[in-house]
């Protein structure tokens, strides 16, 4: 065994250039060409795009920055892009300040020493997560509909029906609907990365600082808490990152005009209705890619930040 | 007076009963060190000490004061862990305060506190350091130092050296003796190391199943093992055991015709089975004692200042013997076996000591 291993160290001390350069091919290739082909490719042809504008006769002229200038100043443009880049902001924060702690506290409790049925709260609590978005979406419109949906009855029957209002139909509440329609599928993602990075911290250190005097809740947030905020920190910049993607539940939801009156659009919605067209809009491939450099770099910038702003200063712990 | 009393102490995890009937007294400034094999409850009993198990039923007091139901913060008790437990987010100053600033002690206090456990310790420069910064010796030095801080009346140690190296275990080992003696402070040490036992202890408490087989000074046990469990767990090489029937007129007669003739228990009658004892020390190859036993060398470990050698009786069981120097017999050769008849156990069939 030994001596095998050796042997091949041996063979790729004394390979050739030539060889070694097969070799590497061989073994790194497939993970480059996919990659450049559905990743790399894409992205520099959608910043190339961007930086041409269809002319009437429908040649392509070269238009420098002049499309991110109409797209943040002509108000045709900017005025939906803006309330787009305002809504996707909302939408963000809302999971940040309800998903996020819900997992958290739901972590906390399914890691609680004297729960029963774990695991059966695990799958259910992660099960909305593994279904589709477009049945989630139906299942929720249905729901929520003030016509039939299930919603008002039940408020009714708790004799809270005036509190029922066509949630979904509003323009004051239909992104916020979505937004927790959204964190209800997904809460089980932060829950899962946060209770496995619980599981990670040694039961001796909560007996140390039970000795220490301190309850369960206080070693949760003086001990264990700040043992996993490297673990909170990602779960943070994945939402981000999926956030300011997201399209499919608000298009499987309220369709690509994400109404009432766009109270609904984000970054997405808008992209597509741009790029590939919708009702009397004509797809534009050029403003379509102004649009998705632009979510590019808004997702650039913030996980940049967090790299060099939060990453940074974190300490991972090993126990 | 900081005394730790247990009495008719049980516990269970439902029908499992993992301490039965436990009856202990930790002495003022003594150090108890509990021993036993993995599963026997010596653990369950120093957590059950420290207010990390509750118990069943049964009573302790901790300087007169009875604690069953205290938080473990109120107990007045320190605990160093196996793993150290350090809080990995702090340094080392904030890891040995972090308890005091919970019990809301003046700062003045906690600094001057784990200043001078600190300065105990040597731990001065390293105050600033982090956990992971620290080498193994240094971490066991910082989970020591957060239980002086604490001023407790009983030090709690659950097996505490068995993360370090060999030579850092014995060094360790010998830091402990002494800080045993600078702080005078009560002690109930866990470990399953009989070497850590022996050498620390005023007191050894042997625990097998949930039960106290023996409790007593280290030397008690070694010489005056009460049972067959604690004559063969202390020591090593484990104490030899042949089955043997007593004859009349103190004739003890091994399984393969072998005799030996000794002054018996007056609780040993003829007809009673029994089993012998010895420990391989007492034993010499060849030589002149008054008993004597024949069999083959099967293999000598030789460890340069002395050896073990194994002998196969007749019977069919080997017997360990120490021998000094480098014997000049080998495997295969037959070899006479004495012993010194003073040094001979004999215990009854239920394993118990006869006297």
């Amino acid at each position: 065994m030994a001596d095998a291993k050796a042997g091949a160290g041996n063979a790729i001390v004394g390979m050739g250039r030539g060889s070694y350069a097969m070799l590497l091919a061989f073994f790194l290739g497939p993970a480059v060409v996919i990659y450049t082909v559905f990743s790399i490719y894409p992205l520099f042809a959608t910043i190339f795009n961007s930086l041409y504008l269809r002319q009437p006769d429908g040649a392509y002229l070269f238009n420098g920055l002049g499309n991110f200038q109409t797209l943040l100043t002509d108000t045709t443009w900017s005025v939906p892009f803006w309330n787009a880049f305002r809504n996707n902001c909302y939408f963000f924060f809302i999971h940040m300040l309800v998903q996020n702690p819900i997992g958290l506290a739901l972590a906390a409790m399914l890691s609680l020493p004297r729960l029963r049925l774990r695991a059966t709260y695990r799958t259910l609590i992660f099960m909305p997560t593994m279904l589709s978005v477009v049945i989630i979406g139906f299942s929720w419109q249905l729901i929520l509909s003030p016509l039939w949906g299930i919603s008002k009855m039940f408020l009714n029957a708790l004799g809270l029906g005036f509190l029922f209002a066509p949630w979904l139909g509003q323009e004051s509440t239909a992104l916020i609907t979505v937004s927790l329609i959204s964190v209800w599928q997904f809460v089980g993602i932060p829950m899962i990365l946060i209770y496995t990075a619980l599981l990670a911290i040694p039961e001796e250190l909560i007996d140390a600082a039970t000795v220490d005097g301190l309850n369960q809740f206080q070693a949760f947030v003086w001990v264990k808490l700040p043992l996993i905020f490297p673990t909170i920190g990602l779960v943070s910049v994945l939402t981000f990152v999926n956030n300011f993607n997201a399209f499919d539940l608000i298009y499987a939801m309220k369709g690509a005009l994400a109404g009432p009156n766009f109270s609904a659009d984000i970054m997405g919605t808008l992209f597509y209705r741009t790029f590939f067209g919708n009702q009397l809009q004509l797809g534009d491939l050029s403003m379509g890619s102004t649009i998705a450099t632009m979510m590019f770099l808004i997702i650039l910038v913030g996980v940049m930040c967090y790299l060099f702003l939060i990453q940074r200063r974190m300490q991972r712990y090993s126990f | 007076m900081s005394e730790v009393k247990i009495e008719k102490l049980c516990k269970s995890y439902g029908p499992v009963e993992v301490l039965k009937d436990i009856n202990l007294t930790v002495g003022d400034g003594s150090f108890v060190v509990l021993v036993g094999p993995s599963g026997c409850g010596k653990s369950t009993l120093l957590r059950s000490i420290a207010g990390l198990e509750p118990v069943n039923s049964g009573n302790m007091t901790i300087g007169g004061r009875q604690v069953n139901d205290l938080p473990p913060a109120q107990r007045e008790i320190a605990m160093v862990f196996q793993s150290y437990a350090l809080y990995p987010h702090m340094d080392v100053y904030n890891n040995m305060a972090f308890g005091l600033k919970f019990a809301k002690t003046p700062k003045a206090e906690i600094e001057a506190r784990v200043n001078e456990a600190a300065r105990i310790l040597q731990l001065e420069p390293l105050l600033k350091r982090r956990p992971r910064e620290l080498s193994g010796g240094q971490r066991q030095r910082v989970a020591i130092g957060r239980a002086i801080v604490r001023k407790p009346q009983v030090f709690l140690f659950d097996e505490p050296l068995s993360n370090l190296d060999a030579a850092l275990r014995i060094n360790t080992r010998v830091e402990i003796a002494k800080l045993h003696k600078m702080l005078k402070a009560t002690i109930v040490y866990v470990t399953h190391d009989q070497v850590e036992a022996m050498t620390l202890a005023d007191k050894i408490v042997v625990m097998n199943k949930g039960r106290v087989e023996q409790a007593g000074k280290p030397l008690e046990l070694y010489y005056k093992p009460n049972n067959l469990f604690v004559a063969g767990f202390i020591g090593s090489p484990a104490m030899n055991f042949l089955p043997a029937q007593v004859k009349k007129g103190g004739i003890l007669a091994l399984s393969d015709g072998q005799e030996l003739k000794a002054a018996l228990p007056s609780s040993c009658k003829a007809g009673d089975t029994v089993t012998l004892g010895f420990r391989p020390e007492h034993m010499t190859l060849g030589g002149a004692g008054k008993f004597a036993l024949t069999g083959i060398i099967d293999i000598i470990e030789r460890l340069g200042e002395s050896g073990f050698a194994h002998v196969r009786l007749p019977s069919g069981h080997t017997v360990v013997a120490e021998v000094r120097g480098d014997p000049r017999t080998g495997s295969g050769q037959s070899a006479k076996l004495t012993f010194d008849a003073d040094y001979l156990h004999i215990f009854n069939a239920e394993g118990q000591r006869l006297d």
